[in-house]
């Protein structure tokens, strides 16, 4: 009756949607051990003749599965707002005719609104909202035709770049085949325009910033290789298209 | 005068990890190390990750690119911390924050690959400290109105992180 409860009250009180011990004994039924969970029925005071008792584990759990990295993800716009942007990417093979590439794992990153990346804080502390921790960035595998396809938000810019999304290319085994970057197009009336001096929330307008040209990443992408194609509109929505060779 | 303090459990996980969580947090973050390293190890000339880091300061970015591995199985925890149990036995500490860090790390030799997840309950009250034990509460409560507390031992990797006097 005590031990009741105080668990309830251990859940009201505390606010949390789970409570360690009632999980864990749960979760042991569920495993079908058959043994009763003799550690919990409170019988530990075995310290008689001098010996001592190590004190009774509650659970073995966790009882984990696996799950696959936190990137991998199609929406990675987390709890971060802006105008939506699809972002197709196609990755061909320079090795082979310019043929999609299947099977190929495809990291994107790129900053929010603000200018901001997921990163470590100085703090020496990370917040735990597992769901936000990793915002803008994602992970997909190309399908037959060599695409990903992500659901994210138009990025921002900072100071001493133009706008980008950064791209890491693996084979299948997780070999890196290339790491760059998709730059977008310039111009008067382009999304990057629009975006920074119309769109709700990005407020930086184009003062200040970084044109492709003067980027020190893409400046010597005189061809525009790496300039993605972007069709939509505020109101819409945005959807970057891109291809990226690589040597596989 | 009341001190509140977050009690904060750093949990190393090495090759020999044994239990499941372990072996799955440490398997899962080698291979994210394989796959994010290669953005630090000038085309594969360097193996370890403390010689990242010497070639290339932004190779400390690593640990949060790492961590996306291991916060899948941080959820499955359920917000308790693993481990530290009050006299008792029991898990009590509520999970609030976490950070994971590598502490080493090499491409070609798995055995190196040690991690660590430092964990961080909420802030919560520290009534009193009885021989080698905090007597700690995280502000619960029966129905008799008696505030629920928890003897903590003082143990190696638990630690009081930050304090609030109030």
């Amino acid at each position: 009756m005590e031990r009741k409860s105080f668990l309830k009250n251990g859940f009201s009180a505390l606010g949390l949607v789970t409570v360690a011990p009632l999980i864990s004994s749960c979760k042991k039924e569920d495993a079908g051990s058959s043994s009763a969970s003799g550690s919990s029925s409170g019988s530990t005071n075995g310290t008689a003749g001098g010996t001592c008792t190590e004190a009774p584990t509650e659970t073995e759990g966790p009882f984990p599965t696996k799950v696959p990295s936190a990137y991998v993800r199609s929406n990675i716009a987390d709890d971060r707002t802006g105008v939506p942007i699809a972002i197709n990417i196609s990755i061909v093979n320079k090795n082979n005719s310019c043929a999609a590439i299947s099977g190929a794992i495809v990291d994107i990153w790129h900053c929010d609104k603000d200018g901001y990346y997921s990163e470590y804080g100085g703090t020496g502390m990370q917040s735990a909202n597992f769901t936000a921790v990793h915002f803008l960035r994602g992970r997909q595998v190309t399908d037959s035709n060599g695409l990903v396809s992500f659901t994210s938000i138009f990025p921002g810019w900072y100071q001493g770049r133009a706008t980008h999304i950064h791209v890491h290319i693996y084979n299948a085994s997780g070999t890196s085949l290339k790491v760059t970057q998709i730059a977008f197009p310039e111009g008067s009336n382009s999304a990057v325009v629009q975006v920074n001096t119309t769109a709700s929330g990005y407020g930086k307008g184009m003062s200040g910033y970084t044109y492709n040209a003067s980027d020190n990443i893409f400046s010597d992408d005189t061809a525009g290789i790496e300039i993605g194609t972007i069709a939509g509109s505020v109101s819409a929505g945005f959807t970057l298209t891109h291809t990226i060779v690589v040597s596989a | 005068m009341q001190r509140m303090v977050r009690i904060c459990y750093r949990k190393i996980i090495d090759s020999a990890a044994t239990k499941p969580w372990e072996k799955l947090v440490w398997q899962d973050s080698y291979t994210e190390f394989n796959m994010q390293a290669q953005r630090y190890n000038n085309a594969g000339a360097i193996a370890g990750f403390s010689d990242m880091l010497h070639s290339n300061p932004q190779a400390a970015q690593l640990h949060f690119l790492v961590s996306s591995a291991v916060t899948g199985y941080i959820q499955q925890l359920h917000q308790v911390i693993p481990d530290i149990q009050n006299t008792l036995g029991k898990q009590f500490l509520p999970l609030d924050n976490f950070r994971f860090e590598l502490i080493q790390s090499n491409t070609g030799q798995p055995s190196k690959h040690v991690v660590a997840i430092n964990f961080f309950s909420p802030p919560i009250l520290w009534i009193d400290t009885i021989g080698n034990t905090l007597l700690l509460s995280a502000n619960q409560y029966n129905e008799a109105g008696e505030m629920l507390t928890h003897l903590l031992q003082l143990q190696p990797f638990v630690s009081i992180c930050s304090i609030q006097q109030q």
